[in-house]
């Protein structure tokens, strides 16, 4: 399989603060990779910087062919509309606007809004019927489905999702885990940070961070459960 | 998508935004009402100095007298060049014009100034003469005459009374249509038709000065007498100064105040949108983080915000300059005691101010730009 994610030697530093140090890892299209580690261990960073919502100190993090440490911040803009789509783990969903208007949100930031194209996305993660609903009058697990359907509405490369199960009771983590599976299984590549060994044990690998650093770079999970 | 976008940041926003909006439509009201104020008081004061009299007098230009006392002979112009120059140069901004002729006859063998002219144009000409009787209709009416207060006393004369003038040996009979209260020296003159006081002094088709009075500013008038002047240049043509001086002093003092109130409203609207829109960016910090990790980019997301602020400010301006034209028409009535009406070129003026104010009070959206969409989203 083509590689869409190429990571080397990455640094990120706030002030003093080493968030990363030197990760190095690789991510095939299509695959399920599970980013693990304690909190402040640079999980987040990393999401960041591979979403092109920070740079890096030193490095280059490739995605799909663009190396994210060289965009400029219009480069950057074009790069998350083209290329990422976000799944937070508080949702982040625009309060005043309803469920339909959120996804067509980044239809809009992408190219041209579809209200047909964003309300099918919402009838396919089980929302056909909360439609004009504003975030306030939907569930933790409905924001989050409305959230998996606004990261999906452009087709992006690269989905990463940064503990996107964290704020959900266990019914709503089973429907939006469900959700990411049918993804992986339609060949999205999903970079998925979580506390959760469960959860992490869905993807196709692990990554696990302490200190920034990689303590076990990209073990692959499937054929030791296997 | 960008309107469906303004729009429900309006209807999300509309507890702060109220604050906001409340300013706008205060401030245009005031800057609208004000402004009608300024267009119509300039319409209302040319009025009320057009009743204080002509405003332009031409003479002969020797500075002779153009009296006639006894056998004295006058500076006179031709009545026919005056009048016909008159009547060739633009008359739309000409209120009344009038010739005349002083000659001192007798009546009753006393003294008395007697000024032929335009009996129908002395209402128009001198519109604060209060009259007892009535106005002489016609120019041609050599019947009749008009006779000041004080002239009237001392030959206990009254409306309907002939009078008998007597100038040399000549003599012209008339009757006292009205007695004239004017207040000053017209109080001690007789006034008959021209063609009659120039046949009483056997000066046919002559006339000692025209009086004409000018509508408009004093700019207007003095155009008006630098176009006669041009005219008749062997005339003295010259605008009545103490009239067109106080006018534009008066009107620059009012225009002064005018500006300087409406520049002092919209400092203060700005400012207050300025507090509103200050404490909105902070509160839109969250959704510019989010907007910006979903690929907008600033330029289209401020583009967003700036045109809610500028919906904002063309809604309240709409609403402002109706209730401005409302406090114009009342102030109007307390002030000159007719209503001003609106002005349909300060409904633009007043919108287009309140859109470019409200944009410069928007100006704390640009710390949107700031925003670091990771910071944000990581909760900081």
């Amino acid at each position: 399989m083509a590689t869409l994610v190429q990571v080397e030697n990455l640094r990120k530093e706030f002030g003093n603060v080493r968030a990363l140090d030197g990760v190095s890892f690789r991510v095939d299209a299509g695959e399920w990779i599970a980013i693990m580690g304690p909190s402040g261990s640079g999980k987040t960073t990393l999401i960041n910087i591979l979403g092109g919502l920070d740079t890096p100190t030193a490095g280059q993090a490739i995605v799909d062919g663009t190396d994210v440490a060289r965009l400029d911040e219009a480069g950057l803009t074009r790069f998350r509309a083209e290329k990422i789509g976000f799944i937070f783990q508080q949702f982040h969903l625009v309060p005043y606007l309803t469920a339909v208007e959120n996804v067509m949100l980044a239809q809009y930031f992408h190219s041209t809004t579809d209200e047909k194209e964003a309300q099918q996305a919402l009838e396919r993660v089980g929302l056909g019927d909360r439609i004009e609903h504003l975030p306030s009058q939907l569930s933790g697990g409905e924001q989050q489905r409305v959230a998996v359907a606004r990261a999906l509405i452009n087709h992006p490369k690269l989905i990463l999702a940064d503990e996107p199960t964290g704020n959900l009771d266990e019914a709503n983590e089973e429907i939006v885990l469900s959700l990411l599976r049918e993804l992986h299984a339609e060949g999205h590549t999903i970079l998925m940070v979580t506390h959760a060994p469960p959860i992490g044990r869905l993807a196709d690998r692990r990554i696990e961070f302490a200190h920034g650093r990689l303590v076990r770079p990209a073990a692959a999970l499937k054929p030791e459960l296997a | 998508m960008f309107w469906r976008l303004v729009f429900q940041l309006l209807r999300g926003s509309r507890g702060r935004l109220g604050v906001a909006i409340l300013a706008i439509v205060s401030g245009a009201a005031v800057i609208s009402a004000l402004l009608d104020l300024d267009l119509g008081v300039q319409n209302k004061l040319t009025q009320e100095f057009r009743t204080l009299g002509a405003n332009i007098v031409i003479s002969p230009a020797s500075g002779a007298p153009t009296q006639i006392r006894g056998a004295e002979a006058p500076s006179l112009m031709p009545e026919i060049e005056v009048v016909g120059t008159l009547q060739q140069l633009p008359s739309a901004q000409v209120a009344a014009a009038a010739p005349y002729l002083y000659i001192v006859a007798r009546a009753q063998n006393i003294p008395v100034v007697l000024a032929g002219t335009w009996l129908d144009q002395a209402q128009k000409l001198d519109a604060t003469w209060k009259l007892e009787g009535n106005w002489v209709a016609s120019r041609a009416d050599d019947s009749h005459c008009l006779v000041g207060r004080n002239v009237a006393r001392r030959l206990q004369l009254a409306v309907g009374n002939p009078l008998e003038l007597h100038y040399l040996d000549r003599s012209a009979p008339c009757t006292v249509e009205g007695i004239v209260d004017a207040g000053g020296s017209e109080d001690n003159q007789v006034f008959a038709s021209l063609r009659a006081v120039q046949s009483l002094a056997n000066l046919p088709a002559q006339i000692g000065l025209a009086q004409v009075s000018v509508t408009g500013t004093a700019r207007v008038v003095e155009d008006y007498s630098t176009r006669l002047a041009a005219a008749l240049p062997q005339y003295r043509v010259r605008p009545i100064r103490q009239v067109t001086e106080a006018e534009g002093a008066l009107l620059g003092r009012i225009r002064l105040l005018i500006v300087s109130m409406v520049l002092l409203i919209l400092i203060l609207t700005a400012l207050c949108v300025l507090g509103t829109m200050a404490a909105l960016a902070m509160e839109r910090r969250k959704d510019v983080g989010l907007m910006k990790s979903l690929g907008g980019s600033i330029s289209r997301i401020v583009g967003i915000f700036l045109a809610e602020v500028g919906v904002l400010g063309a809604a309240g301006g709409f609403v402002g300059t109706f209730l401005g034209a409302a406090l114009a028409y009342w102030m109007g009535l307390r002030v000159f005691g007719t209503a001003i009406s609106p002005r349909w070129e300060v409904f633009p003026v007043t919108i287009a101010l309140m859109i470019v104010v409200t944009l410069a009070g928007a100006l704390p959206l640009r710390m949107l730009g700031n925003v670091k969409p990771a910071e944000i989203l990581r909760g900081e």
